[in-house]
Formats: C-alpha cells, sequence, structure tokens
C-alpha cells in the first residue's frame, strides 16, 4: 500500500522553545531570516484569570489536494512517489505562483537558490534513512509525531483513530497532512 | 523573531507592482493591437495614425512588461524553464504560450504596418486596396498576409487580455481574486474586468500615439461604451466581495485611482467631447491609462493584503 506520510501536533505539548525552528535551519541549511517551519505563539488571549497562550507549530501542511502543485507552471512543485509535496530546484524559475496559491504561507523564494523553498518532511535527508524529521526528532516536549498514516500499527496512524484532530484552513480543500491536536490549549 | 517567539510576520505582499504593471502593459498591449488590427481590418480609410500608433504601441508594451516578469523572478535567467516545462493545469503555464505567440505576431504585424508605411509613404489602409499596384509588389504582397496575421494577432490579443485576469482568478485559495460572477459560480470575474479594461486602456494609448487625428468620434464612442461597461463591473465587484478590500491605503488607490481618475472623470470628458467636438483627447486618455495601472495594483496588492 502507498505511503501516506503525516504528522501530528499536539500543541498542548509544545513550550515553545523553537528547538524545531532552530533543528530546521540546521537540518536544510534554510538561509537567515527565512524559515520551513516556525512556532509563533498564539495569543495571550482573554483576560485573567482565562488568559491562554499556545505556540503553533507552522510549516508545509503537505496538502493532498495541493494548490500550489495545482497552479505550478514548470511541474517544479509536484507530488513524489511517496504522495509528499516537493519542489524540483532545477525545473523551478521562482515565479512565486505557488506561494500565492498557498493558504498557508508555507513557502518562500530562498535567497541563495532564487527557487522555491518549504518544508519537505525532511524526505531526502532523513525519511528516505529510515529517520524522523529533524524537527520530530528533537522536539523538547514531545509534542511532534511522525510516521506512515496508512500502516495502522504506526504512532500517527493509532493517534489519529483515537484522538480529536484537525486540519488548519480547512474550508480551502486541500486535505493536509499535518494533523493538529488542540485539545488542552484552546 | 519578537519577544513572544512569534517570527515576525512574513511579508504579504508576494506579487508587488512590478506584476501589476506587467499585468497592465500587457491589457495595454492586447487592446492597442486590437485597436490597430480592428480598424485595419473593418475601417475603410480608418486613420492610419491610429493603426500605426496602436501596431508599434503593442510590441513594445508587451516586452517591457515580459521583461519586468523576468525581472520578478527568482531566478531571472531560467525563464526558458517556463517554455520546456509545461503544466497544462496552470494557468500561467497555459499564458506563456498565449502571450509568447501574441508578442511574436505583434512583432510581424509592427513590421508589416512599418513595411507599408515605408513603402506607399503612408499606411495602406484598407487591407488588401491597392493603392498602387507597385506599392503592393514592393511591399513582397504584404497586405494579404497582414490581414492574417491581423485576424490571428487579434485573437491573441484578447486571450494575452483575458489571460492577465485568469492568472489571479485561478487562485482559488485567494478570496478575492477568485472572486466569481455573481450569482453564476465557476465563472471567475477578474477576466472579464481586466479585457474590459484592458480594451479602454489600449484605445486610450493608441490614441495618445496616434496624436492629432481627423475624425475619432467612432473611437471616444468606443470608449464611452467601454467606460460604462467598466464602471458596472467595478460596480459589481464594489457590491460582492467584503468592503474590507476596499478599505486602508487601498480606499485611495481604489475611490482616486480606479474610480475618480480612471473612469468618472473621463467619462465626463467623454461625453463632452464628443458633443462639442472638443480636442480632449490626450487628457481624458491620460487618466484612462492612469485608471487601468490604479486597477491592477489595487487588485493585484487588495487580494493579499487581506485575506
Ligand atoms: S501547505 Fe502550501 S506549500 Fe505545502 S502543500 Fe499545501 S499549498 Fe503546498
Ligand atoms: S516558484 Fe517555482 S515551484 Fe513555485 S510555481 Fe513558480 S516554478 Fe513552480
Ligand atoms: S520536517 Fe524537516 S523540513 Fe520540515 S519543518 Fe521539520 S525539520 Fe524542517
Amino acid at each position: 500500500m502507498a505511503k501516506h506520510y503525516a504528522m501530528v501536533i499536539q500543541l498542548k505539548k509544545c513550550l515553545g522553545c523553537q528547538a524545531c525552528t532552530v533543528a530546521c535551519k540546521f537540518e536544510n541549511k534554510v538561509p537567515d531570516g527565512q524559515y520551513r517551519t516556525k512556532s509563533p505563539a498564539i495569543g495571550p488571549s482573554g483576560t485573567y484569570p482565562h488568559v491562554k497562550v499556545f505556540f503553533e507549530k507552522q510549516a508545509c501542511q503537505m496538502c493532498q489536494d495541493a494548490p500550489c502543485v495545482k497552479v505550478c507552471p514548470t511541474t517544479a512543485s509536484h507530488y513524489n512517489k511517496d504522495g509528499l509535496v516537493l519542489i524540483d530546484s532545477h525545473k523551478c524559475v521562482g515565479c512565486k505562483y505557488c506561494m500565492t496559491a498557498c493558504p498557508y504561507d508555507a513557502r518562500f523564494i530562498n535567497k541563495n537558490t532564487g527557487t522555491a523553498d518549504k518544508c519537505t518532511f525532511c524526505y531526502d535527508t532523513r525519511i528516505t534513512k529510515g529517520e524522523k524529521p529533524g524537527c520530530v526528532s528533537t522536539c523538547v516536549g514531545g509534542a511532534l509525531l511522525f510516521g506512515d498514516a496508512n500502516d495502522p500499527q504506526s504512532e500517527v496512524a493509532r493517534y489519529l483513530a483515537t484522538h480529536r484532530t484537525e486540519v488548519r484552513k480547512a474550508r480551502f480543500g486541500t486535505r493536509p497532512s499535518v494533523h493538529y491536536d488542540y485539545e488542552g490549549v484552546k | 523573531m519578537d519577544i513572544t517567539w512569534g517570527a515576525g510576520a512574513a511579508n504579504p505582499v508576494i506579487w508587488g507592482w512590478l506584476i501589476a504593471v506587467y499585468l497592465f502593459l500587457a491589457g495595454i498591449a492586447g487592446g492597442a493591437f486590437l485597436t490597430a488590427s480592428l480598424t485595419d481590418l473593418f475601417k475603410k480609410n480608418g486613420p492610419a495614425k491610429v493603426i500605426r500608433s496602436g501596431a508599434f504601441l503593442a510590441p513594445v508594451a508587451i516586452i517591457v512588461g515580459l521583461g519586468l516578469l523576468v525581472f520578478d523572478l527568482g531566478r531571472p535567467l531560467s525563464f526558458w524553464k517556463l517554455i520546456f516545462n509545461v503544466n497544462f493545469g496552470s494557468v500561467m503555464s497555459i499564458g506563456v504560450f498565449i502571450i509568447s505567440i501574441f508578442t511574436v505576431l505583434s512583432l510581424v504585424y509592427a513590421y508589416l504596418v512599418w513595411a507599408s508605411v515605408k513603402v506607399g509613404g503612408k499606411v495602406q489602409v484598407r487591407v488588401g486596396r491597392a493603392a498602387s499596384e507597385a506599392a503592393v509588389a514592393e511591399a513582397g504582397g504584404t497586405a494579404g498576409g497582414r490581414e492574417i496575421v491581423a485576424i490571428l494577432g487579434a485573437l491573441f490579443a484578447l486571450g494575452t487580455a483575458t489571460y492577465t485576469g485568469f492568472l489571479l482568478s485561478a487562485v482559488s485559495t485567494n478570496v478575492f481574486w477568485s472572486t466569481h460572477l455573481p450569482g453564476i459560480s465557476g465563472v471567475p470575474f477578474l477576466p472579464f474586468l481586466f479585457l474590459v479594461s484592458a480594451l479602454s486602456t489600449g484605445l486610450a494609448a493608441t490614441l495618445i500615439g496616434a496624436g492629432k487625428c481627423e475624425d475619432l468620434t467612432l473611437y471616444k464612442k468606443i470608449d464611452i461604451v467601454l467606460m460604462v461597461i467598466e464602471i458596472l463591473l467595478v460596480a459589481v465587484l464594489y457590491a460582492s466581495v467584503r468592503s474590507v478590500f476596499f478599505s486602508g491605503n487601498l480606499a485611495v488607490l481604489f475611490w482616486l485611482g480606479v474610480v475618480v481618475i480612471g473612469l468618472l472623470l473621463p467619462l465626463l470628458f467623454s461625453l463632452y467631447g464628443v458633443s462639442r467636438h472638443k480636442n480632449l483627447v490626450v487628457p481624458t486618455c491620460g487618466m484612462v491609462v492612469i485608471g487601468g495601472l490604479a486597477l491592477r495594483c489595487f487588485v493585484v496588492y487588495a487580494g493579499q493584503l487581506f485575506k
């Protein structure tokens, strides 16, 4: 059965330490001032005694109906054999059409290459070697789960089967592969 | 990053003024080509200056526009990859071919018009009419060829002008750009708006380029019709999307640039000019052109600043 890599983010376990942000920066040699992922604070909202703040890890949502792939004029943005949205930087001309189409602001033009860049789930550098993505393995709070959602035995599949999770901006019908569990923070 | 560990917000404007000006120039090129070629094809003894002006303006506008587009790429020198990697599902990919063909046709047409000027001393206005056998022979039988180029070019000019709207409206995740015709989901709105604006700005720019001409009444009348249609379309847009898109700094651009300078004043001037045959062509047309630029900037920015 085809693989469907997915990530689960348990927001109540995230401390906002940005270890993922930093791990991604060195794992993927992301240029200064640019990010494939970041975990901004949402809030603080409300008034005492009901003040809330949480951190929402944001990156490419690995959409299964990805608007970026649809609009890309060069097919540089594509689904790879494992269903992940990746960018072939040899084909990319840097037209930024994909960036206008991505509802999650996940993409940027890499300052060094001039081509579109975003989270790859660390496909080439780690997944294909059987490792977990950089951000997941470094996560201090254990907030990030990663695996093949089509394998019922995997951690993500079991988590998704037993918890109520959401995808961001579901109204756009992009069918993301990154699932958020807001239990305890919203 | 700020103190609450929120990463500094990225600039929401992904396509800036370079792209807005490119869309505007593509519209001018399409409109100018249509003005020239339709005059050439259908108007007996139409003003040669208009044909010449439109025919020369079209390739200049589209080539400058393409230059801006390429300059805006993350990797400008790789632009040729757009031609060799095709995605039929991508409006931009299809547009690359429409615009490329249009650019070539507009260049050929400009050459043919230029050649006939050189030979005949003036444009052989009606295609196929042999004002002087010798001149036509000398021009290498270009009149018939010019007719074909004019027809094909007119089709691709329509395509180019409409494409600039489809480019934005195809971004289905952008609420403003993908606005539909009211009541008819599935039919995007921007292609119509941009087409009408392209026709009117292209015609206006052509008339400015043509300078003093004998009889421009027909063009003035067409321009009035186009402006009225555009006012209706802008009103429909205003009524069918959330008012936030017309707020902030963009409010000035919209109300002053698009509505007052681009539509209302030129409409008043034109009505006055047509009835009195006053020569208000240059100020009127100048305002139409500025309004077209304001419209492209407004649409490009409004779609990205407010989501
Ligand atoms: S999150 Fe954005 S970049 Fe990632 S697949 Fe979805 S649309 Fe594409
Ligand atoms: S910037 Fe690159 S990946 Fe994005 S749409 Fe353009 S060619 Fe495709
Ligand atoms: S999966 Fe890899 S590329 Fe994506 S955010 Fe994590 S470390 Fe960065």
